[in-house]
């Protein structure tokens, strides 16, 4: 099976992208974004368990400049393919990396094991992923431990509705409103946010618990449907809130109710930006 | 110097009874993620040995969203209201000293050329125990900033581990002669020196890349060094010493609203923009260049200190895994 | 010593051709209904971003009913379909963090029907009364966070 650094010289020597968005090491164990623009370059590019980034969310601003090559696993191809049913860049602008990937590891932890993958791991069925132009890295046969939403997930699912105020109004205390959730998140994308937009202003800008409260149940409404579960919003948080429920919820809520994954296929059309005349309606008056 | 000795019995006691003097105790979290106001002493954490938390303590001195005043429609005019400022005694205990060092950095700035009374009267009202530091990665650079693991800049009395229950006191200032004094009952006479540790050797040489900043703004270096910043602005609010705000006027009511201070940063694509619609920091790499010349050249022009304390939370939260440290050290090999 | 008895507060988000003619038409046929709701008009429930509704409760609102064309009867065409979507979404969110699924209401109103306008608003007027005041919103208000004493400011 082909490795990332050969598939990506052979990018370079076809002349087929002026530059590769991939994976470097970071001096340590881990690994961070890297862009080659030579076939020297590429030399830099490893994928391994730590190649915990979602690489989509630079490709906006790349492809404008012509073709990008992206190294990408399952949940970062779901993104480039949600990215381009919503229109922001043609599939030929493109060139997928696809990565066969046996896990990544949670960021607080510094050595790779099978109990430490992120909790999008756990429920991962795209380990050979589903959509690329070429496929490298090598799929190892073990068995992750299946776990598809967590345990926080399950105890607000039972708790009561004042339970569960307290647990976001405890949660959304800490948030600082730095917005590292926003900007990591490939979906995230408008060129004016409407937590920017002042006038009028719709979600105050403060960071009260009113303000927080605004901001994250409107930015996990805008991502309903089109959140692809990459769980990157959760890792950057500096105050280690778990934003990601939210939006997952809203994932679960397409899945469920619409049988609806973001990301899977280049021509779906998306779920929000359509309706069908069979809608539920039962708790409209 | 004066120098005393406590141990970790005596200082859960002095704990409870600040406490119940109703002061504001602060300690690190046992999650390591932040510093936070204990509710219960027993909650109280101390230790030499963890990494900095994820978000510093500049949010006692200077918090993350602060009403300036507040106004109010009636019948008879407007009326301007201040928020009611309670008269508090805080304790920060267990600061490390990249923390620590970070307040008199920021006074000066905001006792320039406008006194700013809410920080000034948060820095009177509070106490701050340093605590050395055992910790070391490859994010921290506090020894190339003029800091070192035991550095008492910012502290009032400045605790090192003698072992994991027993610290040496040492007095710093004047404030803090005043809260031995009247807390004597807790401290003992010094029985044992804290072991001396060798400060790690600095990662790089920062007058070498001050030279190279003073003339090199235009250099294409900028372009690869802030390329793969997101724009958001984690690295500035972990910041103990980023101390950019915005002030907005927000509403509490239909008759009543408030004029409040919050948190911004210079990494925000709206930062610069200007009414007219121009942006002269339009692109993340202008705006990246802008953060690390602040820091270690306009700051150093203008108040003599440099804007870090080399803890490198910053570097540790970058969602694309910058790290400034790594790219001043570059700088400071560049000719 | 005669108690205040509570009040609600509702905001009504109602689409211009259904309806608001249809509350109209209440108006006009001299229907009597609780004067607790304040209506806000817009063009079309696919106007109703979700945020309106978190600023009518950050405003004080302890319920909010949002109504519109029936299904097929909207006058941009597919503008109710495009918000029935939306609202599934809302619904469930609001739910997951702990808001009553009674302070939050829908409706299909159409021009004609004046006494189902009156039967709904009379309807979730009394449902938020019996849920009592929007207590969790109104805390979030800045005069609950900060003590503010206006008896001692100055006049501007």
């Amino acid at each position: 099976m082909q490795t990332v650094i050969e598939v990506a010289k052979k990018l370079f020597e076809e002349k087929k992208v002026y530059c590769v968005v991939g994976y470097t090491p970071d001096g340590g164990n881990k690994t961070k974004p890297f862009i080659a623009y030579s076939v020297e370059d590429t030399d830099k590019l490893v994928f391994n368990h730590y190649a915990i980034n979602n690489l989509a969310v630079y490709l906006n601003r790349l492809t404008k400049k012509g073709p990008v090559g992206v190294v990408a696993k399952g949940c970062d191809i779901r993104a480039i393919v949600g990215l381009i049913q919503e229109n922001q860049f043609k599939k030929e602008d493109v060139f997928i990396i696809g990565m066969n990937c046996n896990g990544v590891v949670e960021d607080k932890y510094d050595e790779f094991d099978k109990e430490n993958t992120q909790i999008k791991c756990k429920y991962c069925n795209i380990r050979t992923p589903h959509l690329y132009d070429e496929l490298a890295g090598e799929l190892q046969d073990f068995e992750i431990p299946e776990d598809p939403q967590g345990p926080l997930m399950e105890k607000i699912l039972k708790m009561t509705p004042d339970e569960r105020w307290e647990f976001w109004k405890a949660e959304f205390d800490k948030c600082i409103r730095c917005y590292a959730c926003r900007q990591v998140c490939p979906m995230c994308y408008c060129e004016q946010c409407i937590a920017d937009k002042s006038v009028p202003q719709w979600i105050e800008t403060s960071a009260t618990i009113r303000g927080n409260f605004s901001w994250n149940l409107i930015r996990a409404f805008h991502m309903s449907g089109r959140c692809v579960g990459c769980h990157e919003c959760e890792r950057v948080c500096p105050q280690e809130i778990p934003i990601s429920l939210l939006t997952r919820k809203m994932g679960m809520l397409a899945g469920k109710e619409f049988g609806y994954r973001h990301g899977m296929a280049v021509d779906q059309p998306t779920l929000v930006g359509n309706y069908n005349l069979s809608d539920r309606e039962d708790f409209i008056k | 110097m004066e120098k005393y000795s406590i141990n970790i019995d005596s200082l859960k006691n002095l704990v409870v009874e600040l406490i119940e003097k109703n002061w504001n105790v602060v300690s690190s979290e046992r999650s390591g993620i932040r510093y936070s106001t204990l509710k219960d002493a027993n909650d109280f954490y101390i230790s030499s040995k963890t990494k900095p938390s994820n978000i510093s303590v500049k949010q006692f001195f200077f918090p993350k969203t602060e009403p300036l005043f507040f106004f109010k429609k009636e019948e008879n005019g407007i009326i301007l209201a201040d928020p009611v400022f309670a008269e508090e005694n805080n304790l920060l205990l267990g600061i490390k000293p990249c923390d620590a060092a970070a307040i008199p950095i920021i006074s000066k700035v905001f006792n320039w050329d406008y006194k700013d009374e809410f920080f000034n009267k948060r820095v009177e009202n509070s106490v701050v125990i340093g605590l050395s530091c055992n910790y070391q990665d490859s994010e921290c650079f506090c020894t190339s900033v003029g800091l070192s693991q035991s550095s008492t800049k910012g502290s009032d009395i400045f605790f090192s581990t003698v072992d994991d229950n027993n610290f040496e006191v040492q007095v710093v200032t004047e404030k803090g002669k005043k809260f031995i004094e009247v807390n004597k009952k807790y401290f003992a006479p010094l029985e044992n020196e804290s072991p001396i540790k060798d400060a790690y050797p600095p990662k790089f040489e920062y007058l070498k890349a001050k030279e190279w900043l003073d003339k090199n703004f235009e250099n294409e270096y900028w372009n690869k060094a802030g390329e793969l910043c997101l724009g958001c602005a984690q690295c500035a609010f972990v910041c103990p010493t980023c101390h950019c705000f915005d002030i907005v006027d927000e509403d509490c009511g239909y008759d009543c609203g408030r004029r409040v201070k919050n948190w911004d940063a210079c990494q925000f694509g709206l930062f610069t923009k200007h009414a007219s619609g121009h942006n002269p920091r339009d692109v993340q790499t202008k705006r990246y260049r802008q953060r690390v010349n602040h820091k270690f050249k306009y700051y150093m022009d203008k108040f003599d200190e440099i804007l870090c304390t080399g803890c490198g939370r910053c570097s540790r939260g970058c969602p694309a895994g910058i790290n400034i440290g790594n790219i001043v050290e570059e700088i400071s090999s560049l000719h | 010593m005669a108690e205040e008895k509570f009040e609600p507060k509702i905001t009504a988000f109602v689409c211009n051709w259904c309806t608001y003619t249809g509350a109209d038409l209440a108006g006009t046929s001299r229907l009597k209904q609780q004067p607790n709701a304040r209506l806000i008009r817009v063009p079309c429930t696919g106007r109703i971003d979700p945020v309106f509704i978190l600023k009518a409760f950050e405003s004080g609102a302890d319920g909010v009913l949002i109504s519109g064309c029936h299904p097929n009867d909207c006058h941009y065409n597919t503008g109710n379909f495009h918000a029935r979507r939306r609202w599934i979404f809302f619904k469930d969110l609001l739910d997951f963090v702990g808001i009553d699924e009674s302070r939050l209401h829908f409706s299909w109103v159409s021009a004609s029907e004046g006494k189902k306008w009156v039967d709904v608003i009379n309807g979730v007027i009394n449902k938020v009364r019996e849920q009592g005041p929007f207590i969790n919103y109104k805390k979030t208000n800045p005069l609950e966070v900060t003590k503010v004493d206006f008896e001692k400011g100055e006049v501007a």
